[in-house]
C-alpha cells in the first residue's frame, strides 16, 4: 500500500532543533504509528532520553552547589583555625552605654580584633523570648527545652562559625572583642554556649540612656537619619510624643541590661561589671580592673596609649554635641535633658536594676 | 520541549484505512521521528529498559551529591520541606506522609521562622560582613545548614540511611529561602491554598470562641491575643498569606532540588492521586497500599464529628467555603492584598470584585 513519509529538521538555536514528520498513506490492519504500541514506546524513550538529560543536569549542578555550601572554601581555614572561645571577649549591655567607646580602646590593644554587632544575641534571644510556653515544652520546636542541650551546643558552632566568617585573618591567640550591647537580650543563651568566653557586663544610668535616645531620635539627629526603618520618621516620637518613646527605651532597657545582668550571675568565665560611670570618671584605673578581671595581660604604657587615643577630648568637636552620636558624655546629664515625666517613667520602669546598680 | 502531534484515522474501503500521522515540535535531542533508530518495538523495549537503568543510576548519583554527612547520617537529600502558611492542609498532608515505613515528621520546628523572621524581618542586620546573618550567601548558609543538621539530629537520630524526615514548617515559611539555600538537594513542597478559605479559617479560629480565640483566653498561648475586630484578623490574615506565600514561592522558584507544588483543592479532590503525583515529582519511592491506608486513617471522614466544625482546628476542608464566610467587604480586602499569588495559582478563579 502507498505510503508517503517525509521528516524535516533544521537547527533553531544552539542544541535546539525543529523538526516536521509527517507520514501519510493507506493501509491494511494496523496504521504505522499506532503499529503495536510502537508510537507509544517511542514517546515512553523520548520522555526517558529527555530524563536522563535534566538528572545528568540536577546531579551537576546539587553537586556543585552542595559542595559550595556544606565545605569550607578555599582559604576559609579549617575548624581548628576558629577562634577560641576563651578568647571571646563579649560585651554585653545596653545601647548607649558606651560600648562603642570601650570597644575602640580594647580593639587597639595587641592581638585584638572586634566583632561589631554581629546582633546573633538578638537573633536567638528574641525569637525564645517570644516564644510561647507550648512551644518551649515541645521538642519539636526548633528552641525546645527537651532539646536545649542540642541546641546550645548549634548555637555554640553557629558563633564559632560566624566569629570565622566575620573575623577570617583571625589567628589563634587573638582576642574577638564581640560589641553586642543590642543583643543583649540573648546574652544568657550565648554564655551558655559559650561558658568559657570572657564577658563584661556595662551598665549605665537608665536615666543618661534614656535622654541619650530621646536627642538621636528628634529630627534631623542621628539616629533620627540612619534609621529609614519601620515606621521610625513616620512616627517622629521623640518630637511628638517623647513620653512613648521614654516608656519604650526603658523597657527596652530593662529586657537587655536584665537578661545581660542574668547571664552575668550564672557566667562562670572571667568577667568584670563595669559601670559607665567610672570608665568616664578613671579610665585608665577602670580599663586595669577590666583587663585584671578578665586575666588578659595588658600592659599599663598600651592601656595608656589606647586611653588617650579615644578620649572625649580626642574627638574633633564638629563630631560631638546635641544630636550627635557623640553627645555630652556626662554623667547625670539627664537631669537636664529629661523633663520630670520622663525621668519618673525610666525610674519607674527600670526601678529594679536602677536600684541595683544605682542605688540611691 | 513543546510538541504537536496528531494522528488520524480514517476507513476509507472495507479493511482499507487512510492515516495521517503528523508531529512537529523543537526538541533538544534526537527529533521524534528518528526515534533514536528506532524501528521495532522490540527495539524500543529495550531502548526503554536502557533508559530506565541510566535514570535509576543518575538519580542515585543525584542522591549521592551531597559532599557532606552530619555527624547522625541523615542525608540532606532526605529532607522534605512542607512550606506554605497556615491553614492550608499541612497537617493533613504531614500526618499521611508520616505514616509510610521509614518516613517521620518534624512538626513545625519554627526554624525558618528564628532565620527569617530576624533576616527579613530585621532586614537592616544583614548588610555587613559583622551582621551574623550578613556576608556572603554561602558563609551564610553554610551556618544555617550545620545549624539545622545538627539540630535535626539531636532530634532524630533514628533517621539515618535512607530514612526520610518530612519538615511541616508552615509557619516557617517566612524563612524559606534561606533553609532551601543552606540545603539545596533537599527536597520541596509547595502548598498552597486559595487565600480566601485560607483567611476564613483563619477568622473562624480567632473569632470569638474559635479555638485560637480560646488557646489564648485559656492560657495556652501567651502575648498579644488577636484582634477581635473581624477587619482586623481579615487584613492581618491576608498580609501573612501575602508574606509567607511569597517567601515559599521565592524558595520554590529558586530551588534546584526535587520540589512539587500542591494546590490544596487537588489534594481534596484526589488525594491519592495527587499523593501519587508529590512520591512521584519527588523521587521518593512510594507504597501504594501504604499510602492509601493512610489517607483511609487520616481522611476527613475519620475525624471524630466532635472535633469537627465551625470555630474548631477542622472546621469544614471545603474548598470554596469563602463564599459562604466571607462578606463582600472582607473577600475585597483579601482579594486587593493577595491578589498577584490569587492570580498565580488560582487563575482558574475570577477575582470576585467584592460581594459578585
Amino acid at each position: 500500500m502507498p505510503v508517503l513519509k517525509n521528516r524535516v529538521a533544521f537547527e533553531v538555536a544552539r542544541g535546539i532543533k525543529a523538526f516536521l514528520n509527517v507520514e501519510l498513506g493507506l493501509i491494511r490492519g494496523e496504521t504505522p504509528g499506532a503499529e503495536s504500541g510502537l508510537t507509544d514506546a517511542k514517546a515512553d524513550t523520548r520522555e526517558k532520553d529527555t530524563r536522563v538529560r535534566q538528572l545528568g543536569q540536577i546531579g551537576r549542578r546539587l553537586a556543585g552547589r552542595a559542595r559550595t555550601v556544606a565545605e569550607p572554601a578555599a582559604g576559609d581555614g579549617a575548624q581548628d583555625n576558629r577562634v577560641r572561645p576563651e578568647n571571646m571577649i563579649w560585651i554585653f549591655g545596653s545601647g548607649r552605654s558606651g560600648s562603642t567607646w570601650l570597644r575602640s580602646m580594647m580593639s587597639d590593644m595587641e592581638r585584638h580584633r572586634v566583632w561589631e554587632e554581629p546582633m546573633v544575641g538578638q537573633l536567638f534571644g528574641v525569637f525564645h523570648k517570644q516564644a510561647q510556653e507550648g512551644q518551649l515544652r515541645s521538642a519539636n520546636f526548633i528552641m525546645g527545652e527537651p532539646t536545649r542541650k542540642g541546641w546550645t551546643r548549634s548555637i555554640r558552632n553557629f558563633v564559632l562559625d560566624g566569629a570565622h566568617y566575620a573575623n577570617p585573618r583571625l589567628g589563634p591567640d587573638d582576642y574577638l572583642v564581640v560589641k553586642e550591647p543590642n543583643g543583649s537580650t540573648g546574652a544568657p543563651l550565648l554564655m551558655e554556649a559559650l561558658p568559657e568566653s570572657r564577658m563584661i557586663l556595662l551598665v549605665r544610668d537608665p536615666r543618661d540612656v534614656a535622654a541619650s535616645v530621646l536627642d538621636g531620635a528628634r529630627k534631623g539627629s542621628w539616629l533620627y537619619e540612619r534609621k529609614d526603618k519601620g515606621r521610625w520618621k513616620e512616627n517622629a516620637l521623640a518630637d511628638t510624643n517623647p513620653e512613648a518613646i521614654t516608656r519604650r527605651r526603658a523597657n527596652m532597657y530593662m529586657t537587655q541590661v536584665g537578661n545581660a545582668r542574668d547571664a552575668y550571675e550564672a557566667h562562670e568565665g572571667p568577667k568584670v561589671l563595669v559601670r559607665y560611670e567610672e570608665l568616664r570618671a578613671d579610665t585608665l584605673e577602670t580599663m586595669k580592673r577590666i583587663y585584671s578581671e578578665l586575666g588578659i595581660p595588658a600592659g599599663d604604657k598600651d592601656l595608656t596609649r589606647v586611653v588617650e587615643k579615644h578620649s572625649w577630648e580626642n574627638i574633633p568637636e564638629e563630631n560631638k554635641g546635641e544630636g550627635k552620636f557623640y553627645r555630652k558624655a556626662t554623667p547625670g546629664g539627664w537631669r537636664e535633658d529629661l523633663t520630670p515625666k520622663q525621668a519618673g517613667i525610666v525610674e519607674k520602669i527600670t526601678a529594679p536594676l536602677l536600684e541595683e546598680f544605682y542605688p540611691a | 520541549m513543546p510538541v504537536y502531534r496528531q494522528n488520524i484515522l480514517l476507513e476509507v474501503a472495507r479493511g482499507i484505512k487512510a492515516f495521517l500521522n503528523f508531529e512537529a515540535g523543537l526538541t533538544r535531542g534526537p527529533t521524534p521521528g528518528e526515534g533514536g533508530g528506532i524501528q521495532s518495538l522490540e527495539e524500543a523495549h529495550k531502548r526503554l529498559e536502557d533508559r530506565n537503568r541510566q535514570i535509576a543510576e543518575l538519580e542515585k548519583k543525584v542522591r549521592e551529591s551531597r559532599s557532606d554527612a552530619p555527624a547522625g547520617d541523615l542525608k540532606p537529600e532526605n529532607v522534605v520541606w512542607m512550606f506554605g502558611t497556615a491553614r492550608v492542609g499541612s497537617t493533613w498532608l504531614g500526618s499521611m506522609m508520616d505514616e509510610p515505613t521509614g518516613h517521620t515528621m518534624w512538626h513545625e520546628p519554627l526554624v525558618g521562622a528564628l532565620f527569617g523572621g530576624f533576616y527579613y524581618g530585621r532586614g537592616a542586620h544583614r548588610g555587613g560582613k559583622h551582621g551574623i546573618l550578613g556576608g556572603p550567601d554561602e558563609k551564610r548558609s553554610r551556618a544555617i545548614r550545620a545549624f539545622i543538621l545538627a539540630s535535626a539530629h539531636e532530634k532524630f537520630p533514628e533517621v539515618s540511611g535512607d530514612g526520610y524526615l518530612v519538615v511541616k514548617e508552615p509557619n516557617g515559611s517566612n524563612g524559606a529561602p534561606l533553609l532551601a539555600q543552606a540545603l539545596p538537594e533537599s527536597r520541596m513542597i509547595f502548598l498552597v491554598r486559595d487565600p480566601r478559605d485560607v483567611v476564613s479559617s483563619n477568622l473562624s479560629g480567632k473569632s470569638e470562641g474559635g479555638w485560637t480565640a480560646e488557646a489564648y483566653k485559656r492560657g495556652r498561648r501567651q502575648g498579644t491575643p488577636p484582634p477581635s475586630d473581624p477587619k482586623a484578623i481579615v487584613r492581618k490574615g491576608a498580609k501573612k498569606y501575602l508574606e509567607f506565600i511569597g517567601r515559599s514561592k521565592e524558595a520554590y522558584d529558586a530551588h534546584e532540588g526535587p520540589k512539587v507544588l500542591v494546590r490544596y483543592e487537588e489534594l481534596r479532590a484526589d488525594t491519592l492521586g495527587t499523593m501519587k503525583r508529590i512520591y512521584s515529582e519527588l523521587g521518593i519511592p512510594m507504597d501504594e497500599d501504604e499510602v492509601a491506608r493512610a489517607i483511609k486513617k487520616h481522611s476527613w471522614e475519620n475525624i471524630p464529628e466532635e472535633k469537627k466544625g465551625e470555630g474548631k482546628f477542622y472546621r469544614k476542608a471545603t474548598p470554596g467555603g469563602w463564599r459562604e464566610d466571607l462578606t463582600p467587604d472582607q473577600i475585597q480586602m483579601v482579594e486587593d492584598i493577595t491578589g498577584p499569588l490569587l492570580q498565580e495559582f488560582y487563575p482558574e478563579q475570577q477575582i470576585s470584585r467584592a460581594g459578585v
